[in-house]
């Protein structure tokens, strides 16, 4: 198991966020998170990702682990460096007033100086060949597909093998949507674990081989893509009738 | 070849010519002072602009910094190599004062560095508008200590680093006071775009744009915002420790929110986050203080006044986020700027 979540309780100041959920994910799974606003997912995420008050939020229970360890007391900097998970987070926030090669330098912030590094950002670029064409852009003007695009493409070159996800489809037109999917698909097939967040529960379904369905902070369902998608409940609640 | 180094020679003529003209008196005493805290005030501003423009945090209590650096390196310097009322006899020989002068200026550096962890800590779970409260806050914690030390002169002051000077001067006749503004001034200016252009300099930018994203990334947000303000306290401390000893006299008062609102204007004037900008302006700034000196109190009115007018019509500052060789490309022949 690569990693594990078990009863987490977090807090945003006096609010609860989450109410004990527990979900796992193996090496080499597509795992999605799926559920309404406000069930929980992005939350979950940032609490593995160790993010830092006030915008994450503060376990108050359970565990989060890693490998059978906990990292309740890693940074989120070593999150990135030794655990080598990487965030692609909701609303991308990408850095605007850096030039697209910029902002895949800086997601090497952490690696080894002066490490060869050309066939990682020619592995970006395959998987994005808009970015190279846009390399010297900044960031800021670049269509909200292409930052998406971006957003990925920074997290790839952490030098990550887990990647989290959160509303990667998030005001992408649909065309976009399934190129992004297919691209998520490869990765996962060279090797990539991934957690992915999505509202779009049938998109993100047919990705993945296992589910789990948030709703207000508590664990709804849990299994296969496929039992979920027969399932009932979660077909009327999330994937319309 | 004369290319490549050619700011290096620029610098040294600038530097050579400043002693001269200050060793044969060619100019007033007045004239070199106003250069001299035009030195002070580059480093100020372009500390601040560490914090304010690269960071993206709003830190106002920069002269709390400044007055840690001038009153360490004043105290220092006259207990080691002055008589003083408090402090009796001299503990070094005053010619060792030629040597230890600048060690002098950093040790306030260093202490004004250590100051600026009251701001750094509180930051790690703090900012925007709350980190700036806190920052004021420093500001006063730091002035209502000093002036309730009555060993050092409370709010009285505190003076004899004239005599720590004239006893550099006896050992050797130099104008020591320019010779080593210029230098402290260059060498912060050329700390700050080593900082910022480096590698660690990146992650304070990605954290002035988004502190998610930039955990992310794996920056390590607290130990930049901790190296970060305290670089910047500790270059405020030497400008301090720098204008304590031109003046020959500090006093808490000196150092308080009217003088870190100055540099603060200074920044905002030159615009965030460019290292040319806020030289610029800190220049720009302390010729304007001295022409509208006539006017006497009435020049607080025009300062801000003008604060506003920039804010309306150029709300970037003068340079924006650009550095001069964005503007003169040529310049990039010479030096970049980046």
């Amino acid at each position: 198991m690569l990693l594990s979540v078990e009863n987490l309780e977090v807090k945003y100041g006096n609010i609860q966020a989450l109410h004990g959920i527990s979900f796992h994910v193996n090496e080499g799974e597509i795992v999605t998170l799926i559920g309404a606003n406000g069930a929980g997912k992005t939350t979950s995420l940032y609490s593995i990702c160790r993010l830092t008050p006030p915008e994450a939020p503060r376990v108050i229970a359970g565990d989060i682990k890693f490998r059978g360890e906990s990292i309740l007391k890693t940074r989120p900097s070593d999150v990135v460096k030794q655990l080598n998970m990487a965030l692609v987070p909701e609303g991308r926030r990408i850095f605007g007033n850096l030039t697209v090669m910029e902002n895949l330098e800086l997601a090497t912030y952490s690696r080894e100086r002066h490490a060869d590094l050309k066939d990682e950002y020619q592995r970006v670029f395959d998987l994005f060949p808009r970015l190279h064409e846009r390399r010297k852009q900044r960031s800021e003007s670049l269509s909200g597909g292409e930052q998406q695009m971006l957003a990925v493409g920074r997290a790839l070159m952490t030098g990550c093998n887990f990647l989290l996800l959160d509303e990667p489809s998030m005001g992408l037109a649909p065309r976009l949507k399934y190129e992004l999917f297919r691209t998520l698909k490869k990765l996962n097939e060279s090797g990539m674990t991934i957690l992915l967040v999505e509202q779009n529960a049938s998109l993100a379904l047919n990705l993945a081989h296992r589910g789990y369905v948030l709703d207000t902070g508590e664990l709804a369902a849990q299994g296969t893509s496929a039992e979920l998608l027969g399932n009932p409940d979660v077909k009327k609640a999330y994937l319309g009738g | 070849m004369l290319k490549r180094y050619s700011i290096q020679l620029i610098l040294v003529a600038c530097g050579g010519l400043l002693t001269y003209v200050a060793y044969e008196e060619l100019v007033s005493l007045y004239l070199l002072s106003v250069l001299m805290f035009m030195g002070v005030n580059v480093i100020l501003s372009t500390s601040l602009n560490l914090v304010n423009g690269n960071m993206g945090e709003f830190s106002c209590g920069h002269a709390g910094f400044m007055c840690v650096g001038a009153y360490v390196s004043s105290v220092l310097g006259v207990w080691l190599f002055a008589k003083d009322k408090v402090f009796g006899p001299p503990v070094l020989p005053p010619e060792l004062a030629l040597y230890a002068f600048p060690l002098v200026i950093l040790a306030g550096g260093v202490a004004a560095a250590l100051a600026g962890l009251l701001v750094a800590i509180p930051s790690y779970k703090t900012r925007g508008d709350y980190l700036a409260i806190i920052t004021i806050a420093a500001n006063y914690i730091i002035i209502s200590a000093i002036e309730n030390l009555g060993v050092i002169g409370g709010s009285r002051g505190f003076m004899g680093m004239k005599s720590v000077i004239s006893s550099m001067e006896d050992v050797a006749y130099l104008p020591w006071m320019p010779i080593w503004v210029f230098s402290f001034t260059i060498f912060c200016v050329w700390l700050i775009r080593r900082y910022v252009s480096s590698t660690f300099g990146k992650g304070v930018n990605a954290i002035s744009q988004d502190e998610v994203a930039a955990e992310i990334m794996s920056v390590n947000t607290n130990k930049i915002k901790t190296i970060t303000f305290m670089v910047s306290s500790g270059l405020a401390g030497i400008a301090g420790g720098l204008f304590a000893y031109i003046l020959g006299y500090v006093n808490p008062g000196s150092f308080n929110i009217l003088k870190s609102t100055e540099v603060l204007v200074m920044v905002y004037l030159g615009g965030m986050a460019s290292l040319s900008g806020a030289v610029l302006s800190a220049i720009a700034f302390t010729i304007l203080l001295e022409l509208l000196r006539p006017l006497q109190i009435i020049k607080w009115v025009v300062i801000p006044l003008l604060l506003i007018i920039v804010m309306q019509f150029r709300p970037e500052g003068i340079m924006g986020s650009r550095e001069l060789s964005d503007i003169f490309p040529w310049l990039k022949r010479f030096y970049r700027f980046k």
